[in-house]
């Protein structure tokens, strides 16, 4: 029986390099639409397999361990200057991206994590905000202060992403989301305990689901997540909105890696997906507005939000050493350690 | 004697050196890691340091988690051991045992998140448990029961049971139950047999039983994660984060020697208790051997 | 085996006491079973009857080389655990030897380390020798945790062992692989068995060794499901479980008729 085993072992060992030119995509779940993945295929005459994290840290964690053998990934802003700083990535030559063109300007413009694009080249640009299941909840502020709203305790949740609710909290105050003043920080911890008072869990993983059948009312999270868990009956008693202190911002990044297989391929794969009809097929899977402003006229759903609603939002940028600040008031707030 | 002594070694010797390989080496990074300074960015750099240590064991909140998750652990187990031992008992005196054993462990080839998936709907606000209660009027409105401390006993019971059942099943199985017999015959109520003379007897199956929920319960952070409300994080949640999110390996690595070094301790004293076991068991084999004709 | 029946009568209280924990156990398991016929994508309410998801799988082919590497790590790593792993239970149990303390300790000692150290540990480790990622590493990894539990549970059924049928063997004349072979391993054999269903419990199931050990393109069942989370879990799982739950079932009802056919 053993033997049996090693045979069909190996046989999968080989069988999977042994395709023509593959790519190795390092990126979230069902981040990049399955038809977008199989026409690249086609085009290029490749295999893509793709491998998911869910989560910027244990993405980090694991390439930063040593893990080698993909070729593309996806960080989002702050993570990608650390992945600069540290060596992790090979820069990009922009010659073989002819599409790089297709950019907006202004978002690139945003761009301070990776001044001029070295490293990597933008793939979505979205915001954090509050989903509200409205069978249950009538009135309500477009505002943070909702988690302040002690007739809904125990039916809200916030993320479990400690840059993401201190942004909120420190938005709420009119701070900088990455402010390294102790006295902001201090006010921003007091506000989220505040908050954890009326909420039941901080999740990153349910809320979609959990808004949606109505375990929780009010949820803090991603807007395609929930607008991909919903059917269209489901959806139209969600409201999701920015809230109108601000919010934070994200930009996903595409990166090759130091030692990727095929750093061709891969330059190949970031000029397709600036393609503005591949661009638009992606924006309409995702439901965030697109980056490739050419992408417009092929763009056939409605979007959450537009670039123009997160005018009020500010970038996560990495803090470096102050991730320490950040990090203690967060331990307290989670595990009332002090 | 020493013929047995070289038996043993080799018999051992490719479990050992596999372990040796591929857990004692890489543990011993962590070791490493535990007396480094952190990176930055993560990864550690020297100089030398106990600041990981320190930074946690002087801190209260620490110990006040360690003191969480162990009170929450606890409980689970006794409770997984409460259960289990009715049941393998039923299995382990069954004809149909070994159908009945793959009935107790199939549902755990189902994948872990899909079953807490199956628990939030049956525990859920709009879930099973609360429109049954609605329905018999026990409740007037949805009532939901995840994101508790409770939740998460409930869910390590359940995950662990099958590890419980196991070692417990296989004590019983061998246990020789003309001794049962023999208790009743001498006047015994059953239920008194079983507690005085199968229930000590089988105590290798339940100490193994206990130590493989018991610590990776304390060890647990998918389920406190998930189903634990904003109040459940245990140690293992902090060991993550700290891994992941503050990026400190040190003080991660620190932790879990410090939790490896109190579960160690409780270990021992299991092996402790084995050994005596064993001994005494060897002893009064050879005493009979010895003296056999005179019995 | 004593007749049991005569002793233990009717063990009223503990049939009805296993009917209600297998309930418990299946509780979540049927959930999901019948919400893989749900229309709706993260039931609760019941929508319709579908078996769309069913569909949706079978196209699935992600979902299918994950489940496929899944089970082939699973078998192998908890066949390879579990000779380990009896092995060192007997040799830790019945003999002693110099450096029987440091055995121990390195055999229980897995037990207590959280997986995501052993996670991170076992990674940097194979980076720093070199190893390529992937399906091996995984196995690598799987086998090195299961051992401990396999050990465990022999070990367990070692202490109630009756050590002098050994020596009556070799009384009788029976060579050490005999006695081996013939007596002792069929002794202790239900130890064995949990041993090795446990071993492929833990490996099915493992995510987050898993997930620092694994290579590009070695992605395991749970690998892939805690990877959905985000976007819901589709409810294209519920159905792969409840096909794995129905032919584990089948499968095992058919061996135990075969074994007892073949050993009656």
């Amino acid at each position: 029986m053993k033997k049996v085993f090693i045979v069909l072992f190996l046989f999968i060992m080989v069988a999977i390099p042994g395709v023509s030119e593959t790519l190795h995509i390092y990126s979230w779940s069902d981040y990049i639409p399955e038809d977008v993945i199989e026409s690249f295929e086609n085009a290029y005459n490749c295999k893509v397999i793709y491998d998911t994290y869910d989560s910027n840290e244990t993405m980090y964690a694991k390439l930063k361990a040593g893990a080698t053998g993909y070729d593309i990934a996806f960080p989002s802003g702050d993570y990608t200057e650390i992945m600069i700083r540290e060596n992790m990535l090979i820069s990009i030559d922009k010659n073989k991206i002819p599409n790089f063109n297709y950019l907006d300007p202004d978002v690139l413009k945003m761009i301070t994590y990776d001044p001029g694009n070295e490293y990597s080249v933008p793939y979505q640009l979205g915001s954090t905000g509050i989903a509200v299941n409205t069978l249950y909840v009538d009135e309500y502020e477009k505002s943070w202060s909702i988690y302040l709203r002690e007739d809904l305790k125990g039916k809200m949740t916030l993320l479990d992403d400690m840059r993401e609710v201190f942004g909120a909290a420190l938005k709420y105050l009119g701070y900088s989301v990455n402010t390294t003043n102790t006295e902001h920080l201090r006010q921003g911890k007091e506000v989220i305990l505040e908050w954890e008072n009326n909420i039941v869990k901080f999740d990153n993983e349910v809320f979609a689901k959990g808004v949606i059948s109505g375990e929780f009312w009010v949820v803090h999270g991603y807007g395609e997540n929930i607008y991909y868990e919903g059917t269209e009956e489901e959806l139209k008693n969600i409201e999701f909105f920015i809230p109108e202190e601000g919010s934070t911002l994200w930009i996903d990044n595409m990166v090759i890696l130091k030692g990727a297989r095929n750093v061709e391929l891969a330059h190949k794969f970031i000029n397709y997906v600036l393609d503005p009809k591949v661009s638009a097929t992606i924006s309409d899977y995702l439901l965030l507005p697109s980056i490739v402003p050419a992408a417009e006229e092929y763009i056939e759903e409605e979007r959450i939000y537009t670039v123009e609603d997160l005018q009020n939002c500010e970038m996560i940028n990495d803090l470096g050493e102050n991730l320490k600040l950040y990090n203690k008031l967060w331990n307290e707030i989670r595990f009332g350690l002090w | 004697m020493s013929q047995k002594n070289k038996t043993g070694f080799f018999i051992s010797l490719p479990g050992i050196i596999w372990l040796t390989l591929l857990f004692l080496i890489p543990t011993l990074i962590i070791v490493v890691y535990s007396f480094l300074t952190p990176g930055i960015y993560g990864g550690a750099t020297l100089p030398l340091s106990f600041e990981s240590y320190t930074t946690m064991l002087s801190n209260p909140g620490f110990w006040l988690l360690l003191w969480k998750t162990t009170y929450i652990s606890v409980i689970a187990t006794l409770i997984t051991l409460l259960l289990a031992l009715p049941i393998s008992y039923y299995i382990a005196t069954s004809k149909n045992k070994n159908f009945l054993l793959m009935l107790i462990i199939i549902p755990f080839w189902t994948n872990f998140l899909v079953r807490v998936f199956g628990w939030m709907v049956v525990l859920g606000r709009n879930g099973l448990v609360s429109w049954l209660l609605n329905f018999m009027r026990i409740t007037e409105n949805p009532e939901s029961f995840m994101y508790k401390p409770s939740t998460v006993i409930l869910v390590i019971v359940y995950m662990y049971l099958p590890y419980m059942i196991l070692p417990i099943y296989s004590s019983i199985e061998k246990f020789d139950f003309s001794l049962l017999e023999a208790a009743m015959d001498l006047g015994s109520t059953k239920l008194k047999a079983l507690w005085k003379v199968m229930l000590p007897s089988i105590k290798g199956g339940i100490i193994a039983g206990i130590i493989l929920v018991l610590i990776p319960a304390l060890g647990s952070y998918a389920i406190p994660e998930l189903v634990g409300g904003k109040d459940g994080a245990m140690l293992g949640n902090l060991i993550a984060r700290q891994l992941t999110v503050a990026r400190n390996w040190p003080s991660s690595s620190a932790i879990s020697m410090i939790f490896l070094l109190i579960s160690a301790l409780g270990l021992l004293i299991y092996l402790r208790i084995t050994n005596i076991q064993y001994k005494r068991q060897k002893a009064y084999e050879d005493y009979i051997s010895s003296n056999g004709e005179n019995i | 085996m004593s007749d049991y029946k005569k002793v233990i009568g009717k063990r009223r209280f503990s049939l009805i006491f296993s009917i209600l924990v297998i309930l418990f156990l299946y509780l979540p398991v049927i959930t999901l079973i019948v919400l893989s016929f749900n229309q709706s994508r993260h039931g609760v309410l019941w929508t319709g009857f579908t078996l769309k998801w069913y569909r949706d799988l079978f196209s699935n082919a992600d979902v299918w080389r994950a489940f496929l590497n899944t089970v082939i790590i699973a078998l192998s790593s908890a066949a390879v655990a579990t000779v380990l792993g009896t092995l060192s239970a007997i040799g830790i149990y019945w003999h002693s030897f110099k450096t029987k303390k440091y055995f121990q300790g390195l055999i229980y000692t897995p037990l207590i380390i959280p997986d995501i150290l052993m996670g991170v540990s076992l990674l940097l480790f194979f980076v720093a020798i070199n190893v390529q990622l992937g399906l091996i590493t995984i196995f690598l990894a799987h086998v090195t945790f299961c051992i401990s539990y396999v050990t465990l549970i022999v070990i367990a059924r070692l202490q109630d062992f009756d050590y002098t049928v050994v020596e009556a063997a070799k009384d009788l004349g029976a060579t050490g692989s005999q006695t081996f072979f013939r007596v002792i391993i069929p002794l202790i054999s239900p130890g064995i068995v949990a041993g090795f269903l446990l071993s492929i419990t833990l490996s099915i199931d493992d995510f987050v060794i898993t997930f620092f050990v694994a290579g590009p393109g070695s992605t395991t069942l749970p690998l892939k499901i805690f990877s959905m989370i985000k976007f819901g879990v589709s409810p294209e799982i519920n159905a792969l479980s409840t096909l794995l739950l129905g032919s584990a079932l089948v499968l095992s009802t058919i061996g135990i008729r075969f074994r007892k056919i073949i050993f009656t």
